[in-house]
C-alpha cells in the first residue's frame, strides 16, 4: 500500500506546478533591431518609456547624461567635468527601474553616452542607454529570441557593485591569491592527467574503499569524461564540476572503460 | 522606420500560412530539447561557456545578447586551422557546448573585437576569453539565465535566424578600442587551485558539528579524528555549521596544514591535518 501512495503523491507533485514557480512572472518584450541587437522599453522614475540595448555581455546598466537629468537620476543642472570621457557623470542610483513589467529599486546605473549606443541610435533610432547585469541577474530570466519576450522571476541574487570591484582590483599591488576549487562533497577518488594526454577527459588514479565513488563502480584507469555533465578535462575542471553538486544528490560520471562508455551514478556525502 | 515596421508585419502574415508548425503566437509547439549548459561568471560578471569547436578546446566564449552574432579570436581559429573569407566569416563544422548541445555548420566571425582583448590584456576576466556567442547563435535558443544556480538552460528553439555576412565598418566604438589599447599591461590574473582533501564526513546535530566519519588513510586518519568527535573550530573560528566547517577548509590547497579544534570526552583538544589529493 505504502509504495502506491508514494507513487501518487510523486505524480501529483509532477503533474502540479511546484510553489517555486508560483512566484511572480513579468515579462518585457523585446525588439531585435536590423543590427541584431535587442531593445528593451525602459522607464526610470516613473517617466519614459525608453529604449534601450539589452546586453547580457554588458556587467552594468549605462543611461545618457540626458535621460538621467530628464528622470532626476542626476540634478537638471548637472553637468559632466570638463574633458570628461563620453559626457561620464558617475554611477548614480535609480530609486525605480522598470523593465517591461518587472520593476526593480535602487539600481545602479552609470551615466555617460556610450559610444556603441551612439552608433547604433543612428541607424535604429533613438537608443538611450544599456541594460546589463546590475539588472537581470536579480531574477531568473528567460530569454526567448521566437517570442520575442524577457521574463523575470525574483531569485535573491543580488549583484556586487562592479565599479567598487573593478576599482579595488586596479588597485590591488600584488596577485590575488589563487582561487581554490572546491567539491562540495566527499566522492572517494582522485585523477590525474599525464602532459602529452590531449584527450578530453582525465584518469582515475586512485578510488578509496567504502566511499561513493567505490560503491558506484568507479575504477583506477578510467577515463572521467564529464561528472554532472560538464567536461572533466582536468583535474581543475573535476574539481569545479564537483562544486555544483550537493551532497546527498545523485550526479552522472560519464567514463570510458576499455573502449567503452558507461555512466555511475555516484552520490557524493556531506564532508571534505 | 515605422512603414518599415508595417511592412514587416505584412510580409510575416503572408507567409505565417507557409510555416504552419511556428505561429507566432504559440511558439510553444516548435519547443526542442532543454540542454543544462553549466557556466562560469568571470570577475566581470560575464556569463562565459565553454566550447569545442571540431573537436578541439575547450574555449571560453561569453553568452552576450548585446553582439549580433559568434565571434572567435584569430589565435583561436588560427589553432583551429579555419581561414576567414575576406569579409571575415568563417564555417565552424561541429560547435559544441558544454552540457552536450551541439551544433553544426555555425557561421561565425573570425575578429579580435576589442571588449576581448582589453579583457584578455588586463586578465580582468579571471579566465582567457576566445570568443562571444552573440544573435546568430543565441536566437535559435530560448535561454534561462539564473545567477542562484551553477547551470543554465538552453531550449532549441523551431527558427533559424538570418543573418548577413557583411563585413564590420569602422565607426564610432572603434575609439573605445583605441582607449583600451592604452590600459597597458595589467595582468593580475588570479590562478586556480584545488582544494584539499581532508577525509572527514561531518554531521550537524543541535546546532553542533560532529564527525560521521573518518576514511581510511586519509589526512584526518593520519590526524587521529574519530567519529563522535565534535569539531568545534577551524583555525581558531567557531563553527556550528558543516557549511561553516566547509567554508573555512575551502581555502586551503593540498599540502596545506589546517588546525581544528574538537571535543571529545568533555576535553577540547587541538588537532592539526595537512590536505591530500583528491576529492
Amino acid at each position: 500500500m505504502r509504495p502506491l501512495a508514494l507513487l501518487l503523491a510523486l505524480s501529483t507533485a509532477a503533474a502540479l506546478p511546484s510553489s517555486a514557480e508560483e512566484l511572480p512572472v513579468r515579462t518585457a518584450p523585446i525588439e531585435v533591431l536590423k543590427s541584431h541587437h535587442l531593445a528593451v522599453r525602459v522607464k526610470i522614475n516613473g517617466k519614459g518609456p525608453y529604449r534601450m540595448i539589452f546586453d547580457t555581455g554588458a556587467p552594468i546598466t549605462i543611461i545618457s547624461p540626458e535621460v538621467a537629468r530628464e528622470t532626476g537620476v542626476v540634478p537638471r543642472d548637472a553637468q559632466p567635468p570638463p574633458m570628461a570621457l563620453f559626457n561620464a557623470l558617475g554611477q548614480f542610483s535609480m530609486q525605480r527601474f522598470e523593465v517591461g513589467g518587472q520593476r526593480a529599486d535602487k539600481i545602479p546605473a552609470i551615466v555617460m553616452d556610450h559610444p556603441a549606443v551612439a552608433v547604433l541610435s543612428r541607424g535604429q533610432g533613438e537608443l538611450h542607454g544599456i541594460v546589463g547585469f546590475s539588472f537581470f541577474a536579480r531574477y531568473r530570466m528567460t530569454l526567448d529570441y521566437q517570442a520575442k519576450q524577457l521574463s523575470f522571476t525574483p531569485n535573491g541574487y543580488v549583484p556586487d557593485d562592479f565599479l567598487e570591484l573593478m576599482m579595488a582590483y586596479m588597485a590591488a599591488k600584488k596577485k590575488p591569491p589563487p582561487r581554490l576549487l572546491d567539491p562540495a562533497g566527499m566522492w572517494g577518488f582522485a585523477v590525474s592527467k599525464a602532459d602529452d594526454d590531449e584527450e578530453p577527459g582525465v584518469i582515475v588514479d586512485r578510488v578509496r574503499p567504502d566511499t561513493p565513488a567505490a560503491s558506484a563502480g568507479l575504477k583506477v584507469g578510467d577515463r572521467l569524461l564529464t561528472l554532472d555533465g560538464a567536461w572533466t578535462d582536468s583535474a581543475a575542471d573535476c574539481h569545479h564540476a564537483a562544486g555544483g553538486v550537493k551532497p546527498g544528490i545523485a550526479a552522472p560520471l560519464k567514463i570510458r572503460r576499455g573502449g567503452k562508455e558507461m555512466t555511475l551514478m555516484v552520490t557524493p556525502r556531506m564532508g571534505l | 522606420m515605422r512603414r518599415f515596421a508595417g511592412l514587416t508585419l505584412i510580409a510575416l502574415a503572408f507567409l505565417a500560412p507557409a510555416h504552419p508548425s511556428i505561429p507566432a503566437e504559440e511558439p510553444k509547439k516548435a519547443d526542442g530539447p532543454t540542454v543544462q549548459v553549466p557556466y562560469r561568471l568571470t570577475d566581470t560578471k560575464h556569463v562565459l561557456v565553454r566550447v569545442k569547436i571540431n573537436g578541439q578546446g575547450p574555449f571560453h566564449f561569453i553568452v552576450d545578447s548585446g553582439a549580433p552574432s559568434l565571434f572567435v579570436g584569430t589565435k583561436t581559429a588560427d589553432k583551429l586551422g579555419i581561414v576567414a573569407t575576406k569579409n571575415g566569416w568563417a564555417g565552424f563544422d561541429r560547435f559544441e557546448i558544454e552540457g552536450g548541445l551541439v551544433l553544426e555548420k555555425v557561421r561565425g566571425r573570425v575578429e579580435d573585437v576589442f571588449q576581448l582583448e582589453s579583457m584578455n590584456k588586463t586578465g580582468l576576466a579571471g579566465a582567457e576569453l576566445h570568443g562571444i556567442i552573440g544573435y546568430n547563435v543565441l536566437a535559435r535558443f530560448r535561454l534561462t539565465f539564473d545567477l542562484t544556480k551553477d547551470k543554465m538552460a538552453w531550449q532549441r528553439l523551431d527558427f533559424e535566424p538570418k543573418v548577413a555576412e557583411t563585413a564590420t565598418g569602422k565607426n564610432g566604438v572603434d575609439a573605445v578600442g583605441g582607449l583600451v589599447k592604452n590600459l597597458g599591461n595589467l595582468k593580475l590574473e588570479r590562478g586556480l587551485g584545488l582544494r584539499g582533501f581532508l577525509g572527514v564526513e561531518l554531521a550537524e546535530k543541535d546546532g553542533a558539528v560532529t564527525v560521521a566519519g573518518v576514511w581510511p588513510a586519509s589526512p584526518a586518519a593520519e590526524a587521529k579524528l574519530q567519529v563522535g568527535d565534535r569539531l568545534t573550530h577551524v583555525h581558531a573560528k567557531a563553527i556550528k555549521t558543516a557549511a561553516e566547517a566547509h567554508r573555512l577548509i575551502a581555502p586551503w590547497a593540498a599540502g596545506d596544514e589546517i588546525e581544528m579544534t574538537i571535543l571529545r570526552d568533555g576535553k577540547s583538544r587541538s588537532v592539526r591535518a595537512t590536505l591530500g589529493k583528491g576529492l
